[in-house]
């Protein structure tokens, strides 16, 4: 079935591609040069909406249907994978899972500044011991009277190093073993106990903050518990179903980035008194690389339609996720090739989309853990 | 201040960045992605300012062939801040010069009633003529004012700096009037997420030229098209090594060309 744009999709690529150029394309090397998160970039981006993409309009967001964040995530990602992670996990990971599991207060108390970029979001879910495995979650919620007192610590949090409001998945039901004793808990960042620790040192998307988080003795009120006890471990899966898309559109948008500078240089290019794009062995490399990219991009809108229509669509977003991630990898890779030695330097900037791709296969589930869910759906 | 409609004449038109030049100098457009330009943003823009100091209605006033009647095109203008639009689109209309553009135009404002401006961008993207404006001006009978960098809007008149050769001119202007703004008159910027999801839900007319009981004029016919005698390049190459040497070297080169003169570029 050909999947056809709406055309305020069609427009979305038009805006935030004009913006990305604009505004993002000439701080995207240097961010990543100084592992600088590009701080002045949020009230941009906030301006445009993009903050606000997967809130509702009575909360002073956008209410875009799911294929239209990905092309966003797909836009800012073509020019630096920083901005593109940057509003995907704020997006998918910590506003979605209020906008689907807050209470209205919540809602009220939460969305709207994260829709305004007045506050980032971030998703606490990895820890030391549990990355995919879940159900090892070793943080603890303690219920004491109208609080939770949690006690853990998390890895890799994107936004990390700025974001005000955190959703946290920890253990509150101590005597239920494995995933089903988890709880989920919106955490702000002044929380007496909560402590943000130095970010990582990275191969790639340096410009993203990514921290440590660590409670000791963290009192959050009970009124901060999203969805039920015990739903932790659901609420974390739904999240990642979509968050999963949009770490497939931010592949989709760094590959097409490398793409489009490989093509751009195989013209200008002369060897052997000819452009390289005039030689065949360059021709195939454009050609897998244009079928890489169509193919990924089908797979990313196909599972944000099957999300926009509350159709069931794990699968769908882990086939996007590792297809995506290992075709980014392929094609930035293709692309420093079809540069020659430029292409492995600073100079030009496929090397640094090389290194934002290689992230795109590992968090937010690895590709092992993709091929495990999709295995699932067969083998069960 | 009773200001009830302001238009803004726009078109959506393929962007000339997207097209591509053969080495026989033929521009091919087919390929190119149509929008609105740069140029109809900086006067939906600043329409969009003044519309909303005044309480006016913003309209959008689109001329040319169908698929300038289009969702697409509609919402794409209608996103950058009109309150509605109306597109005289028409098979007729698809290579309009600036007189058929302007008559179109001129019509449509005559049936809306109660215009007191009609803003233009500096130039059509894809023609670039700069006519339209004056020719529109001639057929409704209002002044018409060129380069304008500012509007100030007062009952029955505008104050407005243009742009000259010699410096910036004020001038006061009775209302109605036809004013082009100059391409910096505004800063442009993307539609915002919202602005492009409210487009849709924005009163939309299409017309024909029929509807509007016009009869176009005759533009004229293209006869052939010659091509401008190039200037052929020299290609000569300057030694940089020594950047003192180079630069008299330069200088000489382009004295003797006539490019320059004792006093300075000729």
């Amino acid at each position: 079935m050909p999947f056809q744009l709406t055309d305020e999709q069609l427009l979305t690529r038009d805006a935030v591609r004009q913006f990305a150029e604009a505004e993002i394309a000439p701080i995207a090397a240097e961010i990543d040069r100084d592992h600088r998160p590009p701080l002045e970039s949020i009230p941009k981006l906030a301006e445009l909406g993009l903050l606000g993409l997967v809130i509702p309009e009575e909360y002073g967001g956008t209410g875009a249907d799911s294929v239209s964040f990905a092309i966003a995530i797909e836009e800012l990602s073509r020019v630096c994978g920083t901005h593109g992670v940057l509003v995907e996990a704020h997006s998918s990971l910590c506003t979605w899972p209020i906008v689907h599991h807050g209470n209205a207060e919540q809602k009220q108390k939460y969305l709207p500044a994260l829709a305004s970029g007045e506050a980032i979001g971030a998703f606490g879910l990895t820890e030391p011991g549990a990355g995919s495995d879940a159900a090892h979650t070793a943080t603890t919620a303690q219920r004491d009277g109208d609080d939770f007192v949690l006690n853990g610590q998390k890895i890799f949090i994107t936004n990390g190093g700025f974001a005000k409001t955190f959703v946290v998945i920890a253990r509150s039901l101590l005597d239920v073993p494995g995933v089903k004793g988890l709880s989920a808990f919106i955490v702000e960042r002044d929380t007496p106990g909560f402590q943000v620790l130095e970010p990582e040192r990275k191969m790639g998307i340096r410009g993203s903050s990514t921290t440590p988080l660590a409670f000791s003795d963290c009192r959050v009120p009970a009124a901060n518990l999203l969805g039920r006890e015990g739903e932790g471990f659901k609420i974390a899966m739904q999240t990642l179903d979509g968050g999963r898309t949009g770490i497939a559109a931010q592949a989709v948008g760094i590959a097409q980035g490398a793409f489009e500078a490989a093509c751009a240089y195989a013209k200008e290019r002369v060897q052997f008194g000819q452009p390289i794009a005039a030689l065949q062995a360059i021709q195939w490399m454009i050609a897998d690389m244009a079928v890489d990219l169509e193919a990924g991009r089908a797979l990313v809108y196909q599972a944000a339609d099957l999300e926009s229509r509350q159709e069931p669509h794990s699968q769908a977003s882990a086939m996007a996720k590792l297809f995506c991630g290992e075709m980014a990898t392929r094609v930035t890779g293709k692309a420093i090739q079809i540069h020659g030695g430029v292409g492995y330097t600073e100079a030009y900037p496929v090397e640094r989309m090389y290194r934002d791709a290689k992230i795109t296969e590992i968090y937010e589930g690895t590709s092992e853990i993709q091929r495990l869910v999709i295995a699932r759906q067969y083998l069960r | 201040m009773n200001i009830v409609n302001i238009v803004v004449a726009y078109k959506y038109a393929p962007d000339p960045q997207e097209a591509t030049v053969s080495s026989d100098g033929t521009v091919d457009f087919s390929r190119a992605k149509a929008v609105v330009s740069d140029y109809d943003a900086v006067a939906i823009g600043y329409g969009r300012r003044l519309a909303t100091a005044c309480g006016a209605t913003l309209v959008g006033v689109c001329v040319g062939g169908p698929q300038s009647a289009k969702p697409v095109a509609t919402k794409a203008a209608l996103s950058r801040g009109l309150d509605r639009v109306v597109v005289v689109a028409d098979d007729e209309l698809e290579t309009a010069g600036s007189t058929r553009t302007a008559q179109a135009i001129a019509a449509v404002v005559s049936q809306l009633g109660d215009v007191a401006l009609v803003l233009a961008g500096d130039s059509s993207m894809d023609v670039a003529a700069r006519m339209t404006p004056s020719v529109l001006a001639g057929l409704l009978g209002w002044p018409m004012l060129s380069d304008v960098e500012t509007v100030a809007l007062a009952d029955g008149s505008a104050a407005l700096e243009r742009l000259t050769p010699q410096g910036v001119q004020s001038i006061t202007v009775a209302l109605p009037a036809v004013v082009s703004l100059t391409s910096e008159a505004w800063p442009v910027k993307p539609p915002g997420m919202k602005d492009l999801l409210a487009a849709g839900k924005k009163p939309v007319e299409i017309k024909s030229v029929a509807d509007l009981g016009l009869t176009l004029a005759d533009e004229g016919t293209v006869v052939s098209r010659a091509k401008l005698g190039g200037s052929a390049r020299l290609g000569v190459v300057i030694d940089t090594s020594d950047p003192a040497a180079a630069a008299a070297t330069l200088v000489e080169a382009l004295r003797a060309a006539g490019a320059l003169s004792e006093g300075g570029l000729a």
